[in-house]
């Protein structure tokens, strides 16, 4: 074996350990939420539960409304997704295929936004919701989700990357602007949108900041803070908090599996592009 | 502005030039711009401009506000718990924006390199993982693995022969942990971006620097970092916007900044301030510091970024 050879095993045992490594911590969770509770936090950790438990589970909906959580954590991340997709496509095209005066001083404004940190906006908009009557409401956060400044940005990007020929021929044979964009841009840009719906998704769902400080009914809560309210111990017992993370998160595992490709696209093209 | 030169073809981009069928192409315009344009409006444009405003003014959200010039202003000027939050922001930033370009182009060259599918596939799923899962989860599990009693994490730091202080009550502990915590948390997202960029390094040219007996260690300075430094400073740029925001993860783990302050970062103190002491105005002007400081920060990177950053 050349030294070559050996170096190369070495690498790959050091990278896999510190795979293992990283995954650790999860695999510690999941053991952690099938282990009965009297055998919880046994150290060393029980790596694989004996016996196997489903009981932490099913206490987990007597701390909080959990399905009602993640319906409403549903319904605010597949609206803002949705909508800002949507919204961004329309925008996206008349940046790139109109010529309308102003344009380009209306997308660098735009563009100036993107530096806007959100913690800077927040307390007008909570004021606006506040007098829309919209505190406490989902839509306080799916709302200001809809204007999407970087998807927009990237989503002209990529119209700009289609040759205007077809546009051009389209419009001889009597397409309009909607017809070029949803029959033509759209199913070419499928790579775009993947990777944009993904990001608005994930933005969404995670999202902790928002119903921090627009919600406080719990019927009304996304499932981030009903973790959090759960962590401040409400008669529960760790291993059921235990259950609710890995509740949480394998669903987000499993999803993040299945997209894998569509997933690492997407944050790679957006660090490329961006 | 003039359109003195007609446009050779109709598609040309000429900006804002009003033309032949300018008023259909404003009316479009409007319709497909409209909707972004009119969110963007209200959500952003219309709430930063009354930031500023609010800045000016001591207002509690119940009685009326009253306006109040500088006032805000000058008081930040001796606030030292704004010092403090902001030395702790800065230490975070800086600290996660040096582990993350050494950690994720080291591990982009180690994958890179890798030739077995199956581990190479393991390794990139394992360190990206964490990103996907909201950082609500992930700071409550972590407060779990190194819970000082029956943390897995203690448990085996204790093993190696680490003796580990009581992380989240210890003022000199405390932020460490966080860094090492959001290193675990978003390190994917570096190093994917990172080995986005090493393939767009032409492997032609690190052959060539090796024929030329280039070792290893030249390699990486001469030839591969310099092709990847617009891959570099994007991610420099990212990392420090996005750490000099953090808030998700103190909060969670030290709700009211962590012992001694020690985990203060701005924008905590800056929800503390305004949704906690409804000192709204007060609040404002915290917000506006955050957005001159970053705005400053990413001014400077891309004057550095003119002065080192490889052009191809």
């Amino acid at each position: 074996m050349t030294g070559r050879q050996l170096g190369r095993i070495a690498l790959t045992l050091v990278l896999v350990v510190l795979g293992l490594i990283m995954l650790a911590p999860l695999i510690w969770l999941i053991s952690e939420s099938l282990t009965k509770e009297s055998d919880a936090f046994d150290l060393p950790p029980n790596w694989i539960p004996h016996p196997f438990t489903w009981a932490n589970f099913r206490g987990i909906t007597d701390l909080i409304p959990f399905w009602r959580m993640a319906l409403n954590s549903l319904i605010v991340a597949v609206i803002s997704t949705a909508g800002s997709i949507l919204v961004s496509l329309l925008a996206a095209y008349g940046f790139s295929r109109l010529r309308f005066a102003g344009r380009e001083r209306i997308f660098s404004l735009l563009l100036v936004a993107l530096m806007v940190p959100v913690q800077m906006t927040i307390i007008p908009i909570f004021i606006l919701m506040r007098n829309l009557g919209l505190v406490d409401h989902l839509a306080a956060l799916w709302l200001p989700a809809l204007i999407n400044v970087f998807s927009i940005f990237f989503f002209r990007q990529y119209f700009n990357t289609i040759p205007r020929d077809l546009d051009e021929a389209a419009t001889l044979d009597g397409a309009g602007h909607g017809w070029i964009l949803f029959r033509m841009l759209v199913p070419l840009s499928g790579p775009a949108i993947a990777a944009m719906t993904i990001l608005s998704f994930e933005a969404a769902w995670n999202n902790y900041f928002g119903p921090l400080i627009f919600l406080s009914d719990p019927q009304k809560m996304t499932l981030p803070i009903g973790l959090v309210t759960l962590q401040a111990g409400q008669g529960g017992s760790s291993v059921v908090v235990f259950a609710a993370i890995t509740a949480v998160v394998v669903p987000v595992l499993v999803v993040f599996l299945v997209f894998q490709r569509a997933f690492v696209a997407s944050v790679a093209s957006a660090g490329l592009r961006g | 502005m003039t359109a003195t030169v007609a446009p050779v073809r109709p598609s040309r981009d000429i900006d804002g030039t009003p033309r032949a069928g300018g008023r259909s192409q404003w009316l479009a315009g409007s319709i497909f711009v409209g909707p972004a344009l009119l969110l963007f409006v209200i959500f952003v444009l219309g709430p930063f401009i009354a930031a500023i405003v609010l800045s000016l003014f001591s207002w509690d959200m119940l009685t009326p506000a009253t306006f109040s010039g500088l006032k805000n202003f000058k008081a930040m000027l001796s606030d030292d718990l704004l010092y403090k939050a902001l030395g702790n922001t800065f230490v975070f930033a800086l600290a996660s924006v040096v582990t993350h370009l050494i950690g994720g182009l080291l591990l982009a060259l180690g994958v890179d390199a890798l030739r077995s599918r199956a581990a190479s596939y393991f390794v990139r799923t394992s360190l990206f993982f964490p990103f996907v899962i909201s950082w609500a989860a992930v700071a409550l599990l972590w407060k779990y693995v190194l819970d000082p009693t029956f943390g897995m994490g203690t448990y085996y730091l204790t093993k190696i022969g680490f003796n580990p202080p009581d992380w989240f009550t210890d003022p000199s502990w405390a932020l460490p942990a966080i860094i090492g915590i959001d290193w675990w948390h978003t390190i994917g997202f570096t190093f994917v971006i990172m080995l986005a960029g090493l393939q767009t390094v032409p492997g032609q040219l690190i052959e060539a620097a090796r024929v030329d007996g280039c070792g290893w260690w030249q390699r990486l300075w001469h030839v591969i970092i310099p092709m990847m430094s617009p891959t570099i400073f994007f991610a420099a740029v990212i990392t420090f916007i996005g750490a000099f925001q953090i808030f998700d993860p103190v909060q969670i783990i030290t709700p009211n900044g962590g012992p001694e302050n020690s985990t203060l970062t701005i924008v905590m103190y800056l929800y503390q301030k305004g949704f906690q002491a409804f000192q709204v105005g007060y609040a404002s002007s915290v917000a506006i510091l955050v957005f001159v400081i970053m705005a400053i920060v990413t001014a400077l990177q891309f004057w550095f970024a003119r002065r080192w950053v490889h052009q191809s």
